[in-house]
């Protein structure tokens, strides 16, 4: 139960302290976090100089409205 | 596999072709290293041009020497200390051209906002090597943290083909803080492992 209540945190602290070698599961878990950001950000949230539009989030935000 | 290893695989056909080329050609693989930080100081022209996508593709071709330098290096028995020195002074220059590149466009751009999270961003890609190498003068090994250079040449790609260059800014700008401060605390332990197991030895 206490190894449960830690996980988020373990999870936390193991990404920010990052030992993983390339071309493991976690290293493969990352490298889609930072993509899903990357491509599905709006770029106007994040002010972006040189793209505009609402990305894939706005997109999708837009379908649920 | 993992879909990263998967990935890396089938990019490794192609540059078995390219390293067997200069292999066969004898080409010394300091000119590759050197020939590669020219052509990044051209993607990072392209760059400041705001023509991301033509930089994208001078990426690929500079950082495909940049990749081969070290494996032509071991086929043709060149390896020297020397060697992997050349290496990573130039390829510090070759983030700084791209860096200084997206620097003069946001500036031109009139956006000091993102002037300032590129030139942080720069900072700490930088800091990253140094604190690096400056480790591993004291400690053994001090690979630890995110963001290396291939992910940061990865990234810049990836914002230069998909026009997504402040998220990706951002992403780098943040992890390359976190490798930085992960490769302090590594340092730290190890420093204090070895003291106490120096105090134990007497």
């Amino acid at each position: 139960m206490k190894g449960l209540l830690t996980l988020p945190a373990r999870v936390l602290w193991h990404a920010f302290f990052w030992t993983y070698e390339r071309a493991t599961w976690q290293y493969d878990l990352m490298v889609i976090a930072i993509l899903a950001f990357v491509w599905c950000t709006p770029p106007d949230w994040l002010g972006d100089p040189t793209a505009h539009g609402p990305g894939l989030i706005g997109w999708i935000l837009g379908l649920l409205r | 596999m993992t879909f990263t290893g998967a990935i890396g695989a089938l990019c490794m056909f192609p540059l078995r072709l390219i390293i067997a080329a200069f292999v066969g050609l004898g080409v010394h693989p300091n000119i590759l290293t050197f020939v590669g930080v020219l052509i990044n100081i051209v993607a990072g022209y392209y760059l400041a041009t705001g023509r991301f996508m033509t930089a994208g593709f001078v990426m690929i071709v500079a950082n495909i020497f940049d990749f081969i330098d070290g494996k032509v290096a071991v086929e043709l028995n060149a390896v020297s200390k020397f060697g992997g020195f050349w290496d990573s002074v130039i390829d510090r220059f070759s983030d700084l051209a791209l860096f200084i590149g997206l620097i003069y466009l946001y500036a031109e751009r009139g956006r000091t906002d993102y002037v300032m999270i590129t030139a942080v961003a720069l900072t700490f890609a930088l800091m990253t090597s140094y604190t690096r190498a400056r480790a591993e003068s004291l400690i053994p090994k001090c690979k630890v943290g995110f963001m290396e250079r291939p992910e940061r040449i990865v990234l810049f790609m990836i914002g230069a083909f998909t026009n997504r260059m402040a998220a990706v800014l951002w992403v780098i700008g943040v992890l390359s803080v976190f490798t930085v401060a992960d490769r302090v605390i590594q340092t730290w332990r190890e420093l204090k492992r070895m003291a106490a197991e120096g105090k134990a030895a007497v």
